[in-house]
């Protein structure tokens, strides 16, 4: 769980135009854990995903994948990419082919499989993103949401250990939200290191192990959610907004049905759990 | 053009094997471009047009539409071949003395051009059969299949793919800049309209990039490689076809 997989080291990078996207970058990914990235509109989080498989080249610092640096020579990149996969903010630059069937097979084939495994695969992750039905339907006829679906299948049949998700959520209806949270769960379980980006607090505070907070090029804060959210000068700095689950609990610890001391609640349960508590030792008093 | 590509994948014909498909339209194409009597066209355009409504489905409507798109043009290029002027008035059908000069038609032009007009009308049936079965993305695969150069399957499955990207953004920023009475009045019009394609002409740079970089992370080194999808074998549909070839190929030679 401590050993470190992806870590960026300060990383600087500017685009062409002369925007500073990333001023100065340190992020630590460890493996099997579940980071999100939170930040506002521009803050430079698609762009820093873009530096996790080389596909932009940071202008100082490094990239390290394993502990080591990783190279930009044409066969250490494949090797890279087969172990750091991406999915794209928006699935419209993602698909490429109008066959559903033939753009996920894309990533896997590139991987030298062989065919039967390629099927495989591509049924897997159709089933997995729940765009089987989808497969004979062109991209062009699809919803946003499902398009981004089908481009989550892209990447997931090529098996990645390390999966980053920009946005994954953004578009999908809370059906296709949760249901894609239990998807990340069961990757979870099964080893994959997950990183995604998100303006959700909540799901942020309840999904990850860890959240990493940008602001403007700069990596302000990481930490467990509980941490990060508990630093208030960090959440008005970065834009953000409290979960509504700490949200509610401060407010319960403030009149007092809640004691102070008691830990963060993670989850609906959590918090609902301890007001039911709560209420049965009014009773008992009385 | 976007109805054909939606009955494309909608009509009653898209299970079959996209090969066979192909084979049909292409062989159907070649014996009524190669027939000298206007028996073959005729046949091949009721064929044609059997199996677009009856066969895939599609309705009657629709491919009488499709195929009047062709037919004024086709109908002005036929009508220069049928007409001919000339300064002596024999072996005209029929003619019309316009100062000194006859103007009108000989018989064997308008044979010449009504066979043209069958025989086209006739070949387009089999492309519109074609394009109105089989996604595009299968004939590309049937055309790699057939061992047509990677550089051109390739663009033509990106440039396929595009339209459509490009074409909704063009709609969406339309879309935008008319309900912000962007098209009221002409000058605005002329306004919007340049703001459109220069939106566009911006996005398709940024786009372009955006998928390259998106492709190298899924492992692209140079070549698009992808799965064509597996369809059944009918060797019924073989059948058929050299069933229905066969008589038609007769009546060309028979014709000769
Ligand atoms: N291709 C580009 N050329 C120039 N500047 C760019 C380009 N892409 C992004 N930027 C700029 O870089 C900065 C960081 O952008 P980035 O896309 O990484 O932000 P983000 O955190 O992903 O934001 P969002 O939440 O909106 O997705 C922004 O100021 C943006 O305007
Ligand atoms: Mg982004």
């Amino acid at each position: 769980m401590s050993e470190v997989i992806l870590e960026a080291v300060d990383i600087k990078f500017s685009y062409p135009d002369g925007t500073n996207a990333l001023r100065k970058v340190n992020l630590e990914v460890k493996k099997g854990e579940k980071l999100a990235i939170l930040g506002s509109n521009g803050a430079g989080k698609s762009t820093l995903f873009l530096h996790f498989n080389g596909i932009y080249r940071p202008d100082a610092g490094s990239i390290k994948y394993r502990g080591q640096d990783i190279s930009y020579g044409k066969r250490a990149l494949i090797e890279l990419r087969k172990k750091v996969g991406i999915v794209f903010q928006d699935p419209d630059s993602q698909l490429f082919s109008a066959s559903v069937w033939q753009d996920i097979s894309f990533g896997p084939l590139n991987l030298g499989l062989g065919e039967e495994v390629v099927v495989d695969r591509v049924k897997q992750a159709m089933s997995d993103t729940e765009t089987t039905d989808l497969q004979d339907k062109p991209t062009h006829l699809l919803s946003y949401g499902q398009k981004k679906r089908v481009s989550i299948a892209g990447v997931l049949a090529m098996e990645p250990e390390v999966i980053i998700f920009d946005e994954p959520t953004a578009w999908l209806d809370p059906r296709h939200g949760r249901e894609f949270m239990e998807l990340l769960e069961k990757l979870s379980q099964e080893g994959k290191t997950i990183i995604i980006s998100t303006h959700d607090v909540d799901l942020a505070y309840s999904w990850s192990d860890r959240i990493a907070v940008m602001y403007s090029g700069e990596l302000i804060a990481s930490g467990e959610p509980g941490e990060v959210f508990l630093q208030p000068d960090i959440i008005s700095r970065a834009d953000l907004l409290l979960p509504w689950l700490l949200e509610m609990h401060r407010e319960l610890v403030q009149k007092g049905w809640l004691p102070p001391s008691g830990p963060l609640p993670k989850t609906r349960e959590d918090l609902f759990g301890s007001i039911a508590a709560k209420r049965e030792r009014r009773l008992s008093v009385l | 053009m976007i109805n054909i590509d939606t009955y494309a994948y909608s009509n009653r014909l898209k299970t079959v094997h996209p090969t066979e498909k192909f084979l049909f339209a292409m062989i159907t194409l070649v014996v009524c471009l190669t027939s000298p009597a206007l028996i073959t066209p005729l046949s091949v355009l009721a064929l044609m047009a059997a199996g677009i409504i009856i066969k895939a489905g599609i309705p009657g409507r629709f491919f009488v539409k499709l195929m009047l798109v062709p037919l004024s043009f086709l109908l002005l290029s036929v009508l220069t071949i049928a007409f001919s002027v000339s300064t002596s008035p024999a072996g005209f059908w029929l003619a019309q003395n316009i100062a000194g000069l006859t103007v009108g038609i000989r018989l064997p032009d308008l044979v010449t051009a009504v066979h043209l007009l069958i025989k086209s009308l006739g070949a387009v049936s089999c492309l519109y059969f074609l394009a109105l079965t089989t996604p595009m993305t299968e004939i590309i695969s049937v055309l790699s299949r057939m061992r047509t150069p990677v550089i051109i399957t390739e663009l033509m499955a990106l440039i396929y793919r595009f339209i459509f990207v490009f074409m909704e953004m063009a709609t969406t920023i339309r879309r935008a800049q008319s309900s912000r009475l962007g098209y009221v009045s002409t000058k605005s019009s002329f306004r919007s309209m340049s703001g459109l394609f220069s939106a566009l002409f911006g996005k398709v740079f940024l786009k372009s990039r955006e998928l390259f970089d998106t492709m190298e992370a899924r492992g692209y080194t140079g070549e698009i490689k992808v799965l064509a999808k597996k369809y059944p074998v009918n060797l019924k549909n073989y059948l058929v076809l050299t069933a229905l070839e066969i008589p038609l190929i007769l009546l060309n030679l028979l014709g000769r």
